[in-house]
């Protein structure tokens, strides 16, 4: 088992009233899932991504990660595990403006312990796999969105996580664009085992997953 | 990691450019301020450091106290130095100087023997073979142990000795003074001119000291010691307390001074003034007479060289944070890719050390190019220390320094963010740090507010001296120099003069009001009342007949000198000073003496003949011939016509001596120079301060401005007037410079006033002056903001929102 959330509760003091942004969720992944993550907006789905991302942390129950408990970790502890296992990808991509293609990809290889000579070889295996090879001195306002969230994913699969959480990854995309890169993701789990969880609004993005969990205030439905 | 640490900060600096600019703009400006400053500082330093026994080598002080007030003198008897030689033998050598216009030092009339020519020269000064061995004088020619060894022996300087004998064949030569051929000088020794070295009093010629006066009672000497190794100072001190009692004090009572005297001598001590503490650590009342530096300037300047650093670092550290919000996003994805906290403060360090490096060179290169400015503001000759083995380290070391104080506080704020926050994008961030912001923002204008009261105070009390009633009108007065030379013809020359009509009075007489003529301290009883009484020190002048009118001298009671009275050779005038410290009421017809008896005919007004810092002190005239200066009351104005006229009699009379002469009211503005060249650095350093600081607030509303664009836009499209987003986005500001005006004022006020203390005659620091510094700076401040909020006001709303 990749990772367990037990009775998770999260919430937020405003004006005196407790207001829950997480109530009593259960949830266990396995090595090799592809989860979607459904819910209207607002329903708490990009805040269970983050506690599962450990970005953000939750007030009540237990996470277990790779036998790890997170609840337990100290915050250094936690994001050590996450820099090690995740991979995130945005709605929004996130690219860094100022750096090319090739040196965003480059960016995450930088905080391990890869040599300069290894870090290029991994950036130019990943432009090759993903076929931006010709891209990769461009920067990221010279790509359209759909090549902007190719470089994104890249850029998450680089260091070799264990999971990906995606929000919305799609969320800016047009359909054709939204199909490659459920494609990719689909292609990534079966042939590569990398286990996913994505937040998405269309059943059909949704129906790329083999498992579907519907969020509505904050409770798994 | 370097390498890309690298990499981005430089694409960061390329990438916003008014940023850019104005980070590395004031940093610069600051770090030029700064230096100039350090420079300045470490000149005044570096006065009488380079002796080899620096630590053994003293000026001999006397102090006591009369009517509670201290006196200090620096003036000893021609036999007090051989005593101290001969009577204490921790005392290796003591020798003397005399800097006295009095005995013929400072501007003497020279002749090359061969030649026909006087020449007229400044920085002619009297020592003796000890004092040329005491001060390590560095000899080109001649030898030092005996450059003095006989009468009528002159020393020149190696930029003298090659004006006056191109081909280097000074030494050995003879001149004559004031075109005495009687007593010609021999040139015994050259002495090198090292741009390095720095002594608080300067020669051109050092003159042998021939005086043969062995008393007791008259002192103007100078006097140094240099004292054997390990010799205990204190105790040193407190053992030539004997030469008081053995000489000193019974001198004193032989010519009859009385007991009240006593207990001031009984006051007396000797102290030693290290070498080294004599340029930047000396009294006025002292009363020397050389031109120091002061110790407090020294600290004052360090203050302002460091505020105006601090006020750069602070605008990077301000403009840094105000830009985090567009950081944020790249720490947060920094963050959720792998980046520790390490890895971005280590970043963000590196990008402030690069902008410090190219600050610093910037820096560098601007002090550089204002040094010769700074040069002559200061009335310095200092040069950019280039080659000195200290100044690439220390400036490389500064950079470090500096560029990791300025980065330290974005690196550990920037790092610090929250990826969750940031990827959520509530960046509240801008508004976070608000109040800190608007902290430095106040410091920095309140500091710039400080700078403006200070430079407005002093050229009001510039002003104030430029304006002073002195008590004689020294405007259009002409004062022909090297008059001794018309020997016994000056009364001829004073009669031609008034021959003209453009003159009006002629007066022959060194003694004038200004610094660099005569001097003549005497003291004076009351003479019929006999030995009880106490003497009053004075001044006593030799002046003319024509002297009080020539200087506009007002008469309070009595009259001046007249070829009518035919006993005026024994009459004296007094000044009101006079009169009351001696305590007379009705001074006129009383009887004065000096060791001789006078008559008071009149009483002057009190006019000021010494710089305003000090009172006036009691003086008097008598008549007599100091013959070395004529001063000439012009009638209708200062024209060219009438100096051609005068030097055209003057070619007459002495045709071998350059036509030299000078104005009264200049010399007396030349006189309060220092203060003049103060306000010119504050005024500098000032302006430095508005600049970085105006820079700072520049780009701070022009941050403001792009967060709040957004909703500048909308309140635009809603229909709001621009008077109210103009306002909107001025009045933060300007309630931050009011704050910095009010804590301003009282500091301003406080340290200013402490400057005034030195003057004995000075402004009232008013209102009206922290009115105008707080209208500078509001009017500044409003000016650099308004660029910002009127663009801003005149947005075109839909083409932002529309980009959202
Ligand atoms: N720090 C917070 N303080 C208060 N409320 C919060 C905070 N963070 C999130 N919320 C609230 O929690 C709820 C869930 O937010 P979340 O972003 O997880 O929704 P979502 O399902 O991702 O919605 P969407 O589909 O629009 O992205 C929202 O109502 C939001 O307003
Ligand atoms: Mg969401």
């Amino acid at each position: 088992m990749l990772l367990q959330l037990k009775n998770i509760f999260k919430w937020v003091n405003s004006g005196g009233q407790r207001i829950f942004l997480l109530k009593d969720i259960n949830l266990e992944v396995e090595e090799g899932e592809f989860i979607s993550v459904m819910g209207p907006s607002g329903s708490g789905k990009s805040t269970l991504l983050n506690v599962i991302g450990m970005l953000d942390t939750f007030d009540e129950g237990e996470y277990n990660f790779l036998d790890e408990s997170v609840h337990t970790l100290k915050e250094k502890h936690r994001s050590n595990l996450y820099k090690e296992y995740i991979g995130f990808v945005f709605q929004s991509y996130h690219l860094l403006d100022d750096l090319t293609v090739q040196e965003n990809l480059e960016m995450p290889l930088l905080y391990k312990k890869f040599k300069g000579s290894e870090r290029k070889a991994m950036v130019a295996d990943m432009l090759d796999r993903f076929n931006i090879v010709g891209k990769k001195d461009l920067f990221p306002a010279q790509l359209s969105g759909g090549q902007q969230q190719l470089v994104g994913v890249a850029r998450a699969l680089i260091a070799n996580p264990k999971l990906i959480l995606a929000d919305e990854p799609t969320g800016n995309l047009n359909s054709q664009q939204s199909e490659e890169i459920m494609q990719l993701f689909k292609k990534l789990n079966k042939e590569e085992g990398v286990t996913i969880i994505q937040v998405t609004h269309s059943e059909k993005n949704a129906a790329y997953g083999s498992r579907i969990i519907n969020l509505l205030d904050g409770r798994k439905v | 990691m370097l390498k890309n640490h690298l990499k981005i900060a430089w694409r960061n600096i390329k990438k916003d450019k008014l940023f850019t600019i104005i980070k590395i703009g004031g940093f610069s400006i600051g770090i030029a301020a700064c230096l100039l400053i350090a420079l300045f500082i470490n000149n005044e330093l570096s006065y009488d450091d380079h002796y080899q026994k620096k630590d053994r080598i003293f000026r001999v002080v006397m102090q006591g106290t009369m009517d509670g007030e201290v006196l200090k003198s620096v003036h000893f008897q021609r036999l007090f130095a051989e005593t101290l030689e001969s009577n204490y033998p921790e005392i290796e050598k003591a020798g003397k100087i005399n800097t006295s216009e009095l005995f013929g030092a400072g501007k003497r009339a020279l002749r090359i023997q061969g030649s026909s020519q006087n020449m007229l020269d400044d920085g002619f000064v009297f020592a003796d073979q000890r004092a040329v061995e005491i001060l390590e004088l560095d000899f080109l020619e001649g030898n030092r142990d005996e450059v003095f060894k006989n009468p009528s022996s002159i020393i020149l300087t190696e930029e003298k000795a090659q004006r006056y004998f191109p081909n280097g064949d000074a030494l050995g030569k003879t001149l004559f003074l004031d075109d005495n051929t009687d007593k010609p000088y021999t040139i015994t020794g050259i002495v090198k001119n090292n741009p390095a070295i720095k002594s608080h009093f300067d020669f051109d010629f050092l003159l042998v000291i021939e005086d043969k006066n062995t008393s007791w009672t008259t002192t103007n000497y100078f006097t140094y010691v240099l004292v054997d190794e390990n010799t205990n100072i204190p105790a040193l001190e407190e053992k030539m307390g004997a030469i008081l009692e053995d000489y000193f004090i019974p001198a004193q009572m032989e010519r009859g001074m009385g007991e009240d005297f006593m207990e001031v001598l009984k006051t007396l001590e000797y102290k030693l003034q290290p070498i080294g503490d004599i340029h930047l650590k000396s009294d006025i009342k002292m009363g020397d007479g050389l031109k120091h530096g002061d110790i407090r300037f020294v600290w004052l300047f360090a203050a302002i060289a460091g505020f105006v650093l601090l006020l750069a670092v602070i605008n990077f550290i301000n403009l840094s944070t105000a830009k985090s919000a567009n950081r944020a996003k790249e720490v947060g994805l920094r963050k959720t890719v792998g980046a520790f906290k390490g890895n971005l403060i280590s970043q963000f360090l590196t990008e402030s050390i690069i902008y410090s490096f190219i600050s610093f060179f910037i820096g560098v290169l601007l002090a550089w190019l204002l040094l010769p400015n700074f040069n002559s503001i200061a009335d310095k000759s200092i040069v950019m220390p280039w080659a000195s083995w200290w100044f690439l380290p220390i400036i490389v070391v500064s950079t470090l320094v500096i560029g990791l104080f300025a980065g330290l506080y974005p690196a550990f704020y920037l790092s610090a963010f929250k990826p969750v926050n940031v990827l959520k994008g509530n960046l509240s961030i801008g508004s976070k740090s608000g109040s800190l912001r608007s902290g430095l923002v106040v410091f920095q204008f309140t500091t710039s507010v400080v700078l403006i009261i200070g430079t407005l105070i002093i050229y009001k009390q510039m002003n104030f001296i430029l304006d002073k009633k002195l008590g004689y009108d020294k405007e259009q007065v002409l004062v022909v120099q090297g008059a001794n030379l018309l020997n016994n013809r000056a009364q001829a020359f004073k009669e031609r003069l008034l021959g003209l009509s453009e003159v009006k009075e002629v007066s022959i007489s060194d003694y004038l009001p200004v610094e660099g003529t005569k001097r003549n301290g005497n003291s004076f009883r009351k003479s019929a009342s006999g030995t009880e009484e106490r003497s009053v020190p004075a001044q006593i002048w030799r002046v003319d007949y024509d002297y009080i009118n020539t200087l506009g001298l007002q008469m309070k009671s009595g009259r001046g000198f007249s070829k009518e009275f035919a006993n005026d050779s024994s009459a004296i005038v007094i000044n009101t000073s006079m009169a009351k410290k001696l305590g007379l009421d009705n001074p006129l017809g009383r009887q004065i003496n000096n060791g001789q008896d006078w008559t008071i005919i009149g009483v002057l007004e009190d006019f000021h003949f010494k710089n305003l810092k000090e009172d006036i002190e009691p003086l008097t005239l008598v008549l007599g011939n100091a013959p070395s200066m004529v001063s000439v009351k012009l009638a209708n104005g200062v024209s060219d016509g009438a100096i051609e006229k005068i030097k055209g009699i003057w070619n007459d009379f002495v045709p071998n001596q350059t036509f030299e002469f000078t104005f009264l009211d200049q010399e007396y503005a030349q006189m309060h120079d220092d203060v003049k060249r103060m306000g010119k650095i504050f005024n500098s350093f000032t302006m430095f301060a508005i600049l970085v600081a105006c820079l700072g607030l520049f780009a701070l509303s022009a941050f403001l401005v792009e967060q709040r664009k957004k909703e500048i836009s909308i309140r635009l499209v809603l229909g709001a007037p621009f008077k109210s987003i103009y306002q909107l986005l001025t009045l933060d500001f300007m309630k931050l410079i009011l704050l910095s005006i009010l804590i301003a004022v009282p500091v301003g006020w406080y340290m200013m006033n402490r400057w005034l203390e030195d003057f004995a005659y000075k402004i009232n620091i008013g209102w009206d002056i922290f009115l105008m510094a707080g209208f500078i700076a509001l009017l500044v401040a409003l000016l650099t903001i308004s660029y910002q909020s009127i663009s801003a006001a005149l947005l075109k709303p839909l083409k932002n929102l529309r980009a959202e």
